[in-house]
């Protein structure tokens, strides 16, 4: 088996990369995909907490990068699935801990025996930053719908065309229905036509997230929410199948708001 | 050699004045001494008059910077003539690579995005937009076959002639040499126009206040027609 590394990405901070990593992981391993998942935001680690398997941590990926112990060693595996396991990053290091070498050698090692290997990058364009998209072929870059979180997406898409890496793909994360936007939220479309990338799903904003991530229960696993059908869908796009963007990522009300959004007449 | 028959240095009435043309095959020195002696011979000619402008014309001579002002300096201490002008055929390598980079136009496919600058020497088209937080910066004009969201400086070095063009013009700011144009912060202006409807180009119009203005990419040429009479 030889999987994929993709590095989900932003700029900005608090745009959702943490919950996209870990719902991304959750939907694939409920398609029965074996996942890993690598947390690389050293010094601020909150994957553990968002997936809820905080409390069985013993060695992490800095251990595992100077070598205090081997990389299976430190992942933590999740019960409730087949196969998804955490790399969780060190909480009382900072992110010169590791450097992109000792990234790659890690994402190497994993590489074999997992189908995706998704890494949670953190926020900035820094060391951390470096390190995160060393190891990845692939890259998600997330942004929410506003002004500043898009210009920051754009600055991290420009530093990723530098990288030997694929052309990233866009979750729009946090949209929410015209009814209630206001001031500075842009459209999907406009924030697609800006970054000129290919738009890999959306999310609606949605309090179950919130909620969820509270305790320790990835949203994908809750069938009856609009954010966690969205995330299945982009799984599924992971796996190759042709989802359409909109037609069932909604239950019907919220549908027809969505194409009043994309301006799809009905 | 000091016996040279007085044939290095000629000066010459011309319609725009007087020309001094000095042989360029005898050495500089040679040159300079006999340049000397002629202003000082002919320091009559141009000691009571009103003040002449005179253009040097150095021939196939390289004439590095300090030579060029030796030169000056001998004509200028007559008090009555003024040098208009140091003409010599001849330039560095270095200095015509510069004229040809400034003559070219540089194009580049892709997306000028946040954080990115992309500096040329003479004019750049760029195939694709320039994002929020990307800046362009040339020395000669801009061209954007796309959307210029972001930053465009024209006329780096100070071609105020220079103009920006965009397929789409919403720019957060343009410079054409020192004269500037901000679009209105969002707090002053909710909605965000673009600054002309359809491809336009920025030019910099006034005399004593400067300004950018406006106008449809098809007035373009008339532009570039009148600029190049100044
Ligand atoms: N679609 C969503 N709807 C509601 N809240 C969300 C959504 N996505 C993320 N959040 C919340 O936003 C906050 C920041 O998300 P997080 O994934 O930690 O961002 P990042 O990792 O980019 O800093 C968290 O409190 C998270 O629960
Ligand atoms: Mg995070």
């Amino acid at each position: 088996m030889v999987g994929e590394a993709i590095v989900i990405t932003s700029g900005k901070g608090g745009v959702g990369k943490t919950t996209t990593s870990a719902n991304i992981g959750t939907a694939l391993a409920l398609q029965g995909q074996k996942v890993c998942l690598i947390d690389t935001d050293i010094g601020l680690r909150n994957l553990d907490v968002v997936m809820g398997l905080e409390n069985r941590i013993i060695y992490d990926l800095v251990d595992a990068a100077e070598g205090r112990c081997k990389v299976q060693q430190a992942l933590i595996r999740d019960k409730r699935f087949d196969c998804l396991h955490l790399l969780p990053a060190a909480q009382t290091k900072d992110k010169s801990a590791v450097n992109p070498e000792q990234m790659q050698e890690i994402v190497e090692t994993l590489r074999p025996e997992y189908d995706f290997i998704l890494i949670d990058c953190p926020a900035g364009i820094e060391q951390g930053f470096k390190n995160a998209v060393s190891g990845a072929d692939k890259a998600i870059v997330v942004t929410t719908p506003d002004t500043a979180a898009v210009r920051d997406a754009d600055r991290i898409i420009g530093l990723l065309e530098n990288e030997d890496i694929e052309p990233p793909k866009l979750v729009v994360n946090r949209v929410r229905s015209d009814l209630s936007r206001e001031g500075n939220v842009l459209d999907v479309e406009d924030v697609v036509a800006t970054l000129a990338v290919d738009l890999l799903g959306m999310i609606v904003d949605e309090e179950h997230v919130l909620k969820a991530a509270h305790k320790g229960e990835p949203i994908a696993m809750n069938p009856n929410s609009r954010a966690s059908l969205g995330y299945r869908n982009i799984a599924r796009r992971l796996l190759g199948e042709s989802v359409p963007l909109m037609a069932v990522e909604e239950k019907k009300s919220f549908f027809s708001k969505m194409k009043s959004l994309f301006g799809i007449k009905s | 050699m000091t016996n040279n028959n007085g044939n290095y240095v000629t000066i010459k009435g011309t319609k725009e004045g007087l020309t001094i043309v000095l042989n360029d095959q005898c050495s500089f020195h040679e040159l300079l001494e006999e340049l000397k002696k002629k202003i000082e011979r002919e320091q009559r000619l141009f000691e009571n008059g009103p003040q002449v402008e005179v253009r040097v014309d150095a021939g196939n001579r390289y004439l590095s910077k300090s030579h060029e002002e030796e030169i000056t300096e001998v004509l200028n201490k007559t008090g009555s003539v003024r040098v208009h002008e140091v003409h010599s055929n001849v330039m560095t390598k270095g200095e015509a690579q510069e004229v040809i980079e400034k003559a070219t136009v540089t194009s580049v496919t892709q997306i000028v995005r946040s954080g990115q600058v992309l500096r040329k020497t003479g004019d750049i088209l760029i195939i694709g937009d320039v994002n929020p937080g990307g800046v362009v910066e040339a020395t000669g004009n801009i061209y954007v076959i796309g959307a210029l969201k972001g930053i465009a400086r024209a006329g780096t070095e100070g071609e105020s002639h220079a103009v920006v063009c965009a397929s789409v013009m919403i720019p957060k700011q343009i410079s054409i040499s020192d004269t500037y144009f901000y679009a209105p912060e969002k707090h002053e202006k909710q909605e965000q126009k673009p600054a002309i409807e359809g491809p336009g180009y920025a030019y910099v119009t006034g005399e004593e206040y400067k300004a950018i203005a406006f106008e449809e990419t098809k007035m373009l040429g008339h532009y570039l027609r009148s600029v190049s009479y100044t």
